[in-house]
């Protein structure tokens, strides 16, 4: 393998991985952007999309079906919660949302075990990506192409929500100054709900496009979650450029990291977070705390 | 260090449930037959990324402790089994194991289920005066350097698998070997047997790699083996680690051009990856096809109870604790000391046909079984075939050895 291909493939490698981390990492992001909380159970929706897209694509035979059916469903119950129990707690101080979400986090951990039980079940990549190609004369598989290229055309697609749509201005307005934003006449509250529903949707479907690489488990949570956190902390709290940025950083540490120092695969991570918390403590492209 | 800092948050979930059962256990005590019950005591990791392997564990447990205790449990005491989850993390695992030791007047475990958990409590099993009957630890040193006379093992370790594979690729036309495991006591130590044994058989051994426990993305590693040109891989992974190796290196087509060959399979792998563990060659500790009575009725229990054809540490787990009954049943009691000196001469014929402990390093000496995942009629995953066996003085290592001679 020339150090030309080398580096092709394993850059493409990190930007299948970005892709994931992006997933999980640009919800967490808007959601604390606008909302000031961190919501401990996203990991959870994230594992409970790979769980409803295994008997999406289970039942109905196709994995596209099962990748629009789960995040639609993790959506609106991301929505519902917020609608049904945040809501009441936005009066209180930040601890109460910690509590919450971790106590949601627990409660919807075992109810997938209750569900699905503790197994860890199979999500086979769809029939057209599932073979190889070769790129610089290595073989590759289709699919991690694929979620790179998912995950460039979300970022896209959010970007452009975000800068042209209505309810995209709201959410940047909102995120700014909530009570402006209150004072001219818009419903604070269901622009809280719509994004606390995207956010989570979008984690859903990180897990439906994480599960062909890693099985739908109950583990799946606890071990993304981490990194997703390390990717807004790097990025800065609320900025969804900065999640782009700290999910692809992350990423290309990971893999090149791994790759040349294995011994201190888990460190790279912690070590760029040390970095940009040292440097700018607001994370890269987000505000100076 | 670094993976303990990633499992803080279920290390606290874990421990939000495992108190909350706390509680509950000194009911069931008052509530318990006339005759005083024999306590087990089982800290499991029931969740973290070996969460799989414990809740195996946990379902042996279970159901041997359901049918002894429809035989009139032992010595005509009922057996009472106190489960725990520790989330895979070795300070919790000793933390339990001491609540059950303070709290239940517990003095027997049996469980406890990664290596690195077990080697944090053996060093306290002498201050405990409890006895630990290992089911599942494969860390060669728990009968090597970190022996201590309070432990036993029943199962099949990682050097006796790693022996079995070996033997094996004696007669296998394999050539040059890379190695991964898991960056763990067991991982680490099982590779480092492998490779001592290919020298010893001059086979090329190019090199190994370890990933960290929770690694999802396996590209790096798939790739480093893939440069390695070897023929054939050794694997030393469980739980979901391993689902996500396997699969990822399906979807490289790794396995058209390096076998995969690894020290332990459970049927919980090829159910959670499907089509991706075909042809995996493997050394099973237990598995549901051996041929012998004993092992069709159980097959037939298991089945009954639970729907499914039991697992390669639920079978273990089984062993473990018909050891444990005759260790019991031999020193008429459970008496620390008693027990001990009874276990260390225990032999049964049971499962898995004959195991038999010895007094010098208390491993359960027991045949070793190759399998291959393949594709068989009745089961809906590759299901595994057994290919070779070993005898138990072959694939054993010398007393409190974990490398072998020859």
């Amino acid at each position: 393998m020339s150090l030309l291909s080398f580096f092709v493939t394993q850059s493409a490698n990190a930007l299948s991985q970005a892709a994931l981390l992006f997933f999980l990492g640009v919800g967490l992001t808007l959601i604390f952007g606008i909302m000031r909380i961190v919501n401990f159970a996203h990991g959870t929706f994230y594992m409970l999309g790979a769980f409803i897209g295994y008997s999406a694509a289970r039942l109905s035979g196709s994995f596209w079906l099962a990748l629009a059916l789960a995040p639609i469903a993790v959506g609106i119950l991301g929505a519902l919660f917020e609608l049904g129990i945040l809501r009441r707690l936005y009066r209180r101080d930040e601890s109460a949302f910690l509590m919450v979400t971790f106590g949601l986090a627990l409660v919807l951990t075992e109810l997938i075990r209750l569900s699905w039980g503790p197994e860890a079940l199979p999500v086979g990549p769809p029939t057209a990506f599932s073979g190889i190609v070769m790129l610089m004369g290595e073989p590759f598989p289709v699919y991690r192409l694929f979620l790179a290229g998912a995950g460039a055309v979300v970022a896209l697609g959010i970007w452009q929500f975000l800068e042209r749509t209505r309810l995209g201005l709201l959410i940047r307005a909102t995120s700014q100054n909530a009570e402006m934003v209150h004072a001219l006449g818009i419903d604070v509250n269901l622009v809280r709900s719509a994004v606390f529903g995207i956010g989570c949707g979008l984690a859903g479907a990180g897990g439906v496009l994480a599960a062909p690489l890693v099985t739908a488990s109950i583990g799946m949570a606890a071990t993304m979650i981490i990194d997703a956190f390390v990717i807004v902390i790097i990025g800065g709290m609320g900025s969804f450029p900065g999640s782009l940025l700290g999910a692809v950083l992350v990423a290309f540490v990971q893999v090149f990291g791994e790759y040349y120092v294995p011994d201190l695969a888990l460190a790279f991570m912690y070590l760029v977070m040390l970095l940009v918390l040292v440097i700018r403590p607001g994370g890269l492209l987000g505000k100076e705390a | 260090m670094t993976s303990s800092a990633k499992m803080t948050r279920r290390t606290i979930l874990g421990a939000t449930i495992a108190s909350a059962a706390g509680f509950a256990t000194p009911w069931s005590i008052r509530n318990a037959a006339a005759a005083e019950p024999i306590k087990i005591g089982a800290p499991l990791a029931l969740t973290g990324p070996l969460g799989s392997v414990g809740q195996q564990l946990k379902r042996g447990c279970e159901l041997w402790t359901k049918v002894q205790n429809a035989k009139g449990g032992l010595l005509g005491r009922p057996i009472q089994l106190l489960i725990e989850d520790t989330g895979g993390n070795p300070a919790d695992a000793v933390r339990k194991a001491q609540e059950m030791v303070e709290r239940d007047g517990c003095n027997i475990f049996t469980g406890i289920t990664l290596s690195s958990e077990a080697l944090a409590v053996v060093p306290k099993l002498d201050e405990w005066n409890a006895i630990f009957v290992s089911s599942d630890n494969g860390d060669g040193r728990l009968t090597a350097e970190s022996f201590v006379p309070n432990f036993f093992r029943a199962n099949i370790s990682a050097p006796m698998g790693a022996r079995a594979v070996s033997l094996f690729l004696r007669s296998a036309p394999y050539k040059n070997f890379y190695a991964i495991g898991m960056d763990y006591a067991w991982g680490r130590n099982s590779v480092s047997v492998f490779e001592s044994e290919m020298k010893q058989a001059k086979k090329n051994f190019i090199g190994s790699v370890f990933s960290p426990i929770g690694t999802k993305d396996f590209s790096t590693y798939i790739t480093k083996i893939r440069q390695s040109e070897a023929d054939a891989c050794y694997v030393t992974m469980a739980g979901d680690d391993y689902n996500a190796f396997l699969s990822q290196a399906a979807q490289y087509k790794l396995p058209e051009k390096v076998q995969l060959l690894s020290e332990v399979v459970d049927l919980t792998v090829p159910r959670a990856v499907g089509d991706a563990a075909l042809g995996l060659i493997s050394s099973m500790r237990y598995c549901f096809r051996v041929d012998n009575p004993k092992n069709k009725d159980f097959v037939a229990i298991w089945q009954k109870e639970y729907g499914a054809v039991p697992d390669n540490n639920e079978g273990e787990q089984w062993q473990a604790l018909q050891i444990l009954a005759a260790g019991i049943e031999k020193a008429k009691g459970t008496e620390t000391k008693a027990l001990r000196s009874a276990l260390e001469t225990v032999e049964i014929d049971d499962i898995k046909g004959h195991v038999a402990i010895r007094k010098c390093d208390h491993q359960g000496v027991q045949g070793g079984t190759i399998v291959k995942l393949v594709k068989a009629e009745g089961f809906t995953y590759p299901a595994p075939e057994i290919i070779a066996t070993f005898p138990g003085d072959k694939t054993a290592p010398a007393c409190n050895k974990m490398t072998f001679e020859d």
